[in-house]
């Protein structure tokens, strides 16, 4: 499931766009997650808006003028039916007013329009922050996480943390400036009815408290019924062929309506509970607005305060509460934007793959001299893949690794790349440890041909051309002939430019097998590392393949990570790993010779023997 | 948008109650304004404390009556956006365990999932939450306006002119946001899709240096995105504080108009304001649920889809039901998957006698798993017959065809539970005996009794926490316990060492030379395809021999060809 996050709730944050990929969606009263350092995760993220600021201070502005306006207008209201109560004349009040409000709708359309621009200048500065960040972070930080919940903190984390956080911060100085203004403008016009006012705010704060309280383990358990039955749904379409071909459909459907009867009853009464939420507030403002109504009468009745006052007293009620409701809200998706925000920063915080030193060697021409000294390396601490590993491989040599799953093969592959490095001991090319090179050249001294043949959903010819994109045309085209790809491209409908789409799902597995040989070709590197396919491709292709490896591996180091006995005898050194040592090397006449675990597998794959 | 219409119709009773208590909430609101004004105008205009007191008792009524609509109104809502989606739920996942291979492939699995899941509660959250909104608001609106002119009924034109341009701009702003808001979903899209490919080929972009490349696509794809939502809220922007305006110029013109005709009607003067305010409220939500509508409108539309696929086997009328016993014959079948030109079989005609292990060989994409699905019907031939015993197997019930068979998946797919609830898969009602024979013969046995609660130990989702070869023998046992008639091996021991295969094979064909069960054995390596009974060789969809290992060697070039690339001596052109 990749919507571990959640989108913010849809049902409140109305102007907001987009949002992320729509979660399940936080409802009113469930309680966001917590963060863990608030205060320096804040600054980190005020260091993040350097640039906006500016920007970000004029809308702060804009909407404390637009507050100001709800402040005065009921005031201003009340002025407005005195004057005319008392049978005058109140032209001057209502030119006020239409000024005020020109001056409201100017502002609030400033404020919101620069609003939409800035906080997606925000959102497109932290992405792009962040998948710099992520592009630069070694392999092992992908190979342990899941892709789901990398994407997600590229796409709902970062939006909630810009839009919640500009949204939250300009709504709560717009409350509190409201509520100040307002308080204040009611203990000017008459501190008893301030206190009746102040009175259903309590009462509003109090009730929302008992409420948000019982939510929170009604929610909990809601998610965990919904987690429940999405593993279920997930399970079952992944393995819907086990379950047809046992006829397990009826079961499956009761256990999913027992889940799904689970998740409803709990996500009703959730619903039920946070739904009272706004019938009581509701109540309660229906209640404040009668009390005052009777009071203020009362007092005008017996001539203490105008009418106007009454009337400027029921609109100030009315505004009063919302604000106090809100905060509670704000603040929890607030904390649930930080929680967001630190799950980006632990990403931006991540260690990057080594920066060269000062001191990093160019590599222009290796020539390919490859000598492993002692190499001990594991993926996690205390469970070694390849321990006291030690093999020397002269320029031009074409290397077989061979060996059962899980041996390591692929691991010699990560580590020459450097996309893991070494615990102990080293590896060296030409004489030098592989770390003491610049990164980027090392990496472009190996061309890979790698077993997930990933394509991009790009042409063909920017797929072949992803080592070298300054490749000329007749280069891209000569690679694809070297590759054998050539006869089957040119029969696409649209030849190089056919665009793939599902990382080229439309070819079959040796055409796509062909294209990354060809993508290898093109970069012309000293050094090759192919990762054959288990799976084989029909023997025609099966046939240029082969060709294409031999040729491209001609003259040059190759290491090729072999399932094919076919592969294996092409080339000048064998190499068979068991449990992450070398159990045998030589030549496949030698180890044939030696009649030991090469021999017997190849025997039992070769069926000369049970 | 229809399908959410007609699911809230399929609970008509449940929906109109909680329109009927919110229209009791809404008309509480509106009420209070009014009683208002006789506060003043009857009792503060005459010094009635009395009667202020009367009128405060009936306000306070209408606010419980509103309290009382309001918590009714939620428990009806709730209920009803929740069954509604369970039901949703519900009838999505049904679909799906009916639906066809052929169907789940152009859907799409990952693509289901989060249709019966996100898709689903973006529509339960619209009709919980925005309906209400939808619904109270015009109410409010229109309420309010009418109460206004039965207060003061010479502002009946003044008030309609503001009801007019109100909804004229709420129209205009849903016409313009409408779209932009469905780009900005699709640009999200586009998003999560560079994405997804630059997580999944992270490999690739650092071998070849391309990070660059990439940040360049995945900037592109970011910025569409902002400037989608920019024009998106900027239509907000736009339309809200005009909204807003219009409202305003309305309470303006409601005090310019007081006159002298109106003396002694200040507090309806004052109510009407008070309602003008209330209308700001309403209309200030509508505007604001649009992004909602048009997320519901995108998750309902791809929840139709496949509420709407048509299944594309059919039944038989009258389904046969024979006891089988597992020759299997087939007739010049072709194949071809949906939405692709190439043809995945062609032409293809053999037969198996009951009891025969028939071992098929060819390369990738040259149509083994395709040929062996067609037997338990997971798809249909396009062309040509599938018999079993010779019945075909379109003309028989499904379960009887399926009960006979066992197939044992290139993937290893367990379910979440006990290694032992995985197992009885197989065959509900075996004895821990057999259930333990089984495991033996799929050499599974050893490991599962190192787990400290053995067959008692629980299983993650998809057997996580299992090595691929655990995986592979646990299913494979499955399979041996439900003692089928024909037995379908899709390469399934790739992730066993070759003496752990050969013993697992050789487990099977103990079985099978027992119990005379048919097996079709693919493999892509020849040694374990070469002692079957007879071998079908394919390549490209078309079947290029049939015969012993003898026989092909002698008269099939592409199995020597095969051979030769995997054993034999290997001298190139």
């Amino acid at each position: 499931m990749d919507s571990s996050r959640f989108a913010p709730p849809p049902d409140r944050h109305f102007g907001r766009p987009g949002g992320g990929m729509g979660g399940m969606g936080l409802q009113r009263g469930q309680p966001g997650e917590r963060p863990k350092n608030m205060k320096g995760t804040l600054l980190r993220l005020w260091r993040l808006t350097e640039g906006h600021r500016k920007g970000l201070g004029w809308i702060m502005l804009l909407s404390v003028l637009a507050s100001a306006s709800s402040v005065l207008s009921p005031l201003i209201i009340g002025r407005a039916i005195n004057a005319i109560d008392s049978g005058g004349y109140a032209l001057k009040i209502i030119l006020l007013m239409l000024a005020i409000y020109l001056g409201d709708w100017l502002v609030r359309f400033m404020q919101q329009f620069s609003m939409a621009s800035i906080s997606q200048k925000i959102i497109l500065h932290i992405r792009m922050a962040l998948f710099s960040a992520m592009k630069k972070l070694p392999l092992a930080f992908f190979d342990r996480r899941q892709h789901g919940e990398l994407m997600s903190r590229l796409t709902n984390d970062v939006d909630n943390i810009s839009s919640t956080i500009s949204d939250s911060l300009s709504q709560l100085l717009v409350f509190t400036f409201t509520i100040l203004g307002i308080l204040g403008i009611m203990l000017f016009l008459s501190p008893a009815l301030t206190c009746v006012a102040l009175a259903m705010v309590i009462l509003i704060f109090i009730l929302t408290k008992a409420v948000t309280k019982r939510t929170g383990r009604l929610f909990k358990a809601q998610q965990a019924a919904l987690g429940r039955l999405n593993g279920q749904i997930e399970e079952s379409v992944s393995g819907l062929s086990v379950v047809k071909a046992f006829c397990r459909e009826g079961e499956m459907l009761k256990q999913f309506e027992e889940k799904n009867r689970e998740l409803c009853e709990v996500a009703t009464r959730a619903l039920i509970v946070s739904g009272f939420l706004m019938p009581i507030t509701n109540v309660i403002n229906n209640l404040g607005y009668m009390s005052i109504a009777v009071v203020s009468g009362i007092m005008a009745a017996e001539g203490l305060i105008s009418v106007g006052l009454i009337s400027s007293f029921l609109l100030y009620s009315r505004q009063f509460s919302r604000p106090f409701v809100e905060i509670a809200n704000i603040y929890n998706n607030f904390q649930t934007a930080v929680a967001g925000a630190e799950r980006i920063f632990e990403i931006l915080d991540e260690a990057p793959e080594p920066e060269d030193g000062p001191d990093a060697l160019p590599l222009e021409a290796p020539r390919g001299r490859i000598e492993f000294e002692n190499v001990s390396f594991g993926y996690s601490k205390g469970k070694p893949v390849l321990e006291g590993f030690s093999l020397s491989v002269p320029e031009g040599t074409r290397v077989a690794i061979v060996g059962p799953t899980g041996a390591g093969k692929t691991t010699i592959i990560n580590l020459l790349t450097r996309f893991y490095d070494v615990d102990s001991g080293r590896i060296l090319l030409d004489g030098r440890d592989l770390r003491e090179y610049r990164l980027r050249d090392l990496r472009r001294a190996f061309g890979a041909v790698l077993q997930d043949a990933s394509l991009f959903d790009a042409s063909v010819r920017e797929n072949i051309a992803y080592g070298r994109q300054d490749a000329p045309f007749e280069q891209v085209r000569a690679a694809a002939a070297t590759a054998g790809a050539d006869s089957f491209i040119r029969r696409l409908p649209d030849g190089y430019d056919t665009v793939l789409s599902q990382g080229g799902a439309a070819l079959s597995q040796g055409e796509r097998q062909l294209l990354t040989i060809a993508r290898a070709v093109l970069v012309d590197a000293p050094i090759l590392i192919l990762d054959e396919a288990t799976s084989s491709v029909d023997t025609m292709t099966e046939r240029r393949i082969r060709l294409a490896m031999l040729e491209m591996t001609k003259g040059r180091t190759s290491f090729i990570i072999a399932h094919r006995l076919s592969t294996i005898r092409d080339s000048d050194l064998i190499v068979f790993i068991r449990d992450g040592r070398i159990a045998e090397k030589g030549s496949h006449d030698e180890l044939m010779e030696l009649n030991g675990l090469y021999a017997e597998m190849y025997k039992t794959q070769s069926g000369m023997g049970e | 948008m229809k399908l959410i219409i007609d699911r809230i119709a399929g609970h008509k009773k449940m929906f109109f109650t909680a329109m009927f208590f919110l229209l009791i909430e809404t008309f509480a609101d509106l009420m209070q304004p009014t009683f208002m004004a006789r506060v003043v105008d009857e009792g503060v205009k005459n010094k009635d404390v009395g009667r202020i007191i009367l009128y405060g008792a009936v306000m306070l009524g209408i606010a419980a009556a509103g309290a009382a609509g309001a918590v009714l109104r939620n428990l009806f809502a709730s209920r009803t956006s929740q069954t509604i989606g369970k039901e949703l739920r519900a009838d999505l996942y049904g679909k799906v365990l009916e639906l066809s291979f052929e169907n789940i492939d152009r859907l799409q699995p990952s693509s289901i999932v989060t249709r019966i899941t996100n898709d689903v509660t973006q529509m339960q959250n619209f009709i919980n939450g925005s309906m209400r909104i939808m619904l109270k608001a015009p109410a409010t609106c229109i309420g309010a306006i009418a109460l206004i002119i039965a207060q003061t009924p010479r502002q009946f034109p003044v008030m309609a002119a503001i009801l007019c341009v109100s909804a004229a701009l709420i129209a205009a702003n849903m016409r313009l946001g409408y779209p932009r808001f469905a780009r900005l979903q699709k640009r999200l899209d586009r998003l999560n899709d560079v994405s997804r490919e630059f997580l999944s080929s992270v490999r690739v972009v650092k071998a070849f240096n391309a990070e660059e490349k990439e940040e360049h696509k995945f900037a592109a794809a970011a910025e569409g995105f902002a400037d989608a939502g920019i024009a998106a809220t900027r239509v907000l922007a736009v339309f809200s504080p005009l909204i807003n305006l219009t409202v305003n110029m309305g309470i303006i013109v409601l005090l310019w108009l007081y006159d002298a005709r109106d003396a002694g009607r200040i507090g309806r003067l004052m109510a009407s304001v008070n309602y003008m305010t209330q209308v700001l409220f309403a209309l200030g939500m509508v505007s604001n649920i649009l992004n909602n509508a048009v997320r519901a409108a995108a998750s309902s539309e791809r929840v139709r889809e496949i509420l709407e696929e048509a299944p594309a086997q059919k039944k038989a009328a009258s389904p046969l039901k024979p006891d089988i016993r597992g020759e299997i014959t087939f007739k010049n079948v072709s194949f071809a998957y949906a939405g692709s030109s190439k043809t995945a079989l062609e032409n293809i005609s053999f037969f198996a006698r009951a009891g025969e292990t028939i071992g098929i060989i060819g390369p990738t994409g040259s149509g083994k798993t395709t040929l062996v699905n067609l037997v338990p019907r997971f798809y249909d031939a396009a062309s040509g017959s599938v018999l079993v015993d010779g019945f075909g197997v379109n003309d028989m019930e499904p379960e009887t065809l399926r009960g006979a068979i066992a197939v044992v998946p290139q993937k290893a797919l367990l379910f979440t539970g006990t290694i032992r609830e995985n197992l009885l898969w197989g065959d509900g009602g075996a004895s821990e005996e057999s259930m333990r024979a089984a495991a033996r013969l799929a050499c599974a046995d050893e490991f599962v009794d190192s787990f400290p609660d053995g067959y008692d130990t629980v299983l993650g989702q998809g057997g996580v926490n299992l090595s691929g070869g655990q995986k592979q023998r646990l299913s494979i046992a499955r399979a041996i316990l439900r003692k089928p008639k024909i037995m379908i091996l899709d390469d399934c021991t790739s992730a066993l060492d070759a003496s752990t295969e050969a013993a697992v094979l050789r487990g099977l064909r103990a079985v099978s030379e027992h119990s005379g069960m048919t097996v079709l054995l693919i493999s892509q390596r020849i040694s374990t395809v070469m002692r079957a009974d007879r071998i079908l060789c394919l390549e490209d969809g078309r079947l290029l021999g049939f015969g012993t290992h003898a026989e092909l060697m002698r008269d099939c070039p592409v199995y020597q060809a095969i051979y030769e690339s995997q054993i034999g001596g290997g001298k190139l052109g």
